[in-house]
């Protein structure tokens, strides 16, 4: 038996696209740019942030620093994925995510390219660079340790 | 703070619902609660509806909901708190009783999920964990989290695919069971194994469906369950709570979530029992991995021992801790805001005797519920006792 679906009307349609304000994280997008991730260091407290944030919750104060990560790191867990969000789903390939600690114990996300999935594992060495997809996009990637 | 009890609960169909708009799903729950209780609408001080929303046509749908129900000049508050919003909504309406501030309250979860496509609704969903850090970059979604979760987990305890597998089957088993289920099929460890691949390593059947429904509780304080000569109250012993990071990558590792940790410490502590006095429990297993991290963080096991207690059968009924036996998120769907109010439902009717063949034997009259927000955003662990 073939159920029959229940009668629908179609809503009005929303765009909904943000401009979205990073006059004090600017450091950051301006790092992915230049093969650089940029973390926040509070020039109080030593207290390192990334992802950054240029106002720091342990002293209250807001005198940071921008220090950039150095390029390589482990992988401390990964998933390969398959569904594809609204806004990813001209990826035509599933990607891998990945997070990995660097050397300054920020952990870092991003997508892990030039590996089959079969041959990830968690404690694998990895560099972090950054690209620009297609789209215009910007990315953090990891490519293995060669 | 005075006692509170749950005198009324109620629960709708849960699955793909284009036969309903989200008023008409709440309407369904809220009878069944109304008629449980034996009260009517004038009894009802507050109605507290959760909803996250996003998904369904109405950018407010506490509003058309309450007064679809009747319950106008009663709904000043709708609460959200990803996918624990129907523990936030209990909360809500346990504290307004607790405090004096209202003698009744309702907590109301509802939820539509499919008026929209998958895509739409999986970035929903992915755009509620950072969305700037994490989602705008990578497409982070939440198969995709509770998946860097389960890698870690293997990785570290040695959990494996099968482990996974076995949850989905004992949650099937007896979603098969539950006629309110999305899911009411049998299946065996080779129908998960061999389903696609959602987000590595979990795959179709690890993860729980997106789903439409509704759940509804009625509270009441000592006082009203006199007045209304409630002859079977439930009480709430107590509420914990827990949150943590939007950002993942935040978190010290990736085998648990520090605040159901929190909140099930907090939980025990207030109600002053130990997990070995819980009868029956339900988890918050939106994938597979997240069930096995639940029995790790509530304490029914060490941590890393969770594969251990599935393997064994510890969470059937009959074993040491019966878990999700009206099917959890993975069969009886995860329509999210209406989760935490449905764990009060099934709880509520099992430490009632309402089990049927799904009841799980009673020693100490105490149930437990374990409701997370997103990937460990928000925690709550409300214990009840008959």
């Amino acid at each position: 038996m073939v159920e029959q679906k229940p009668p629908t009307i179609r809503s009005r349609a929303i765009t909904l696209i943000h401009e979205i304000p990073i006059a004090r994280i600017k450091q950051f997008w301006d790092g992915l740019n230049e093969g650089k991730i940029y973390a926040t260091k509070c020039k109080r407290c030593g207290k390192l942030y990334y992802p950054p944030q240029v106002d720091c919750f342990k002293c209250m104060t807001s005198d940071v620093e921008w220090i950039a990560l150095s390029g390589e790191g482990v992988i401390e867990t990964f998933t390969e994925s398959h569904l594809k969000p609204q806004g990813f789903t001209h990826y035509e390939k599933p990607y891998i995510i990945a997070i990995v600690k660097t050397p300054e114990e920020a952990k870092v996300m991003g997508w892990l390219e030039d590996i089959d999935i079969d041959k990830v594992r968690v404690g694998l060495k990895v560099r972090i660079t950054t690209t620009r997809k297609p789209d215009g996009y910007p990315a953090i990637v990891f490519k293995p340790s060669t | 703070m005075r006692r509170v009890a749950i005198i009324g609960v109620g629960n709708s169909k849960f699955g793909r619902r284009d036969d309903a708009l989200i008023q008409e799903i709440a309407f369904e729950a809220f009878r069944e609660a109304l008629e449980d209780a034996g009260i009517t609408q004038k009894d009802i001080d507050l109605s507290v509806v959760g909803c996250v929303g996003t998904r369904v046509y109405e950018a407010l749908p506490a509003v058309p909901v309450n007064e679809y129900l009747g319950l106008i000049g009663k709904g000043p508050i709708r609460v959200e708190a990803a996918c624990a919003t129907g523990s936030a909504a209990v909360f809500s309406a346990y504290n307004a009783i607790a405090s004096g501030c209202v003698d009744t309250a309702i907590a109301i979860g509802v939820e539509k999920m499919l008026e929209v496509d998958t895509p739409t609704s999986t970035a929903m969903g992915g755009r509620g964990g950072s969305y700037l850090w994490e989602f705008h970059m990578f497409g982070t979604s939440f198969a995709g989290y509770y998946a860097l979760f389960a890698t870690a987990h293997m990785a570290k305890f040695g959990t494996t695919e099968e482990d996974l597998a076995l949850v989905a089957v004992k949650n099937h088993k007896y979603g098969a069971m539950n006629p309110k289920a999305h899911f009411q099929r049998e299946i065996k460890v080779e129908d998960v194994l061999k389903s696609r691949i959602i987000a590595y390593p979990l795959k179709l059947y690890d993860c729980c469906p997106i789903s439409d429904g509704a759940a509804a509780v009625i509270l009441a304080s000592e006082d009203k369950v006199k007045e209304f000569r409630v002859e079977d109250p439930v009480w709430i012993e107590a509420i914990g709570f827990g949150s943590d990071t939007s950002n993942l990558t935040r978190r010290t590792d990736y085998v648990g979530l520090p605040a159901a940790v929190q909140a099930a410490q907090m939980a025990y502590k207030r109600a002053r029992i130990e997990p070995k006095d819980v009868d029956v429990a339900e988890v918050h297993d939106c994938f597979t991995i997240a069930e096995i991290m639940a029995y790790e963080d509530l304490g029914f096991c060490k941590k890393g021992e969770g594969a251990k207690m599935i393997r064994e059968g510890e969470t059937y009924i009959g074993g040491r801790i019966p878990v999700n036996i009206d099917g959890g998120l993975k069969a009886k769907g995860h329509p999210l805001a209406a989760t935490g109010c449905s764990m009060m439902y099934e709880l509520t009717r099992q430490l009632r005797g309402e089990g049927g063949r799904r009841q799980a034997p009673l020693k100490h009259n105490i149930a437990l519920a374990h409701n997370i927000g997103g990937h460990g955003f928000y925690a709550y662990v409300t214990i009840l006792r008959r």
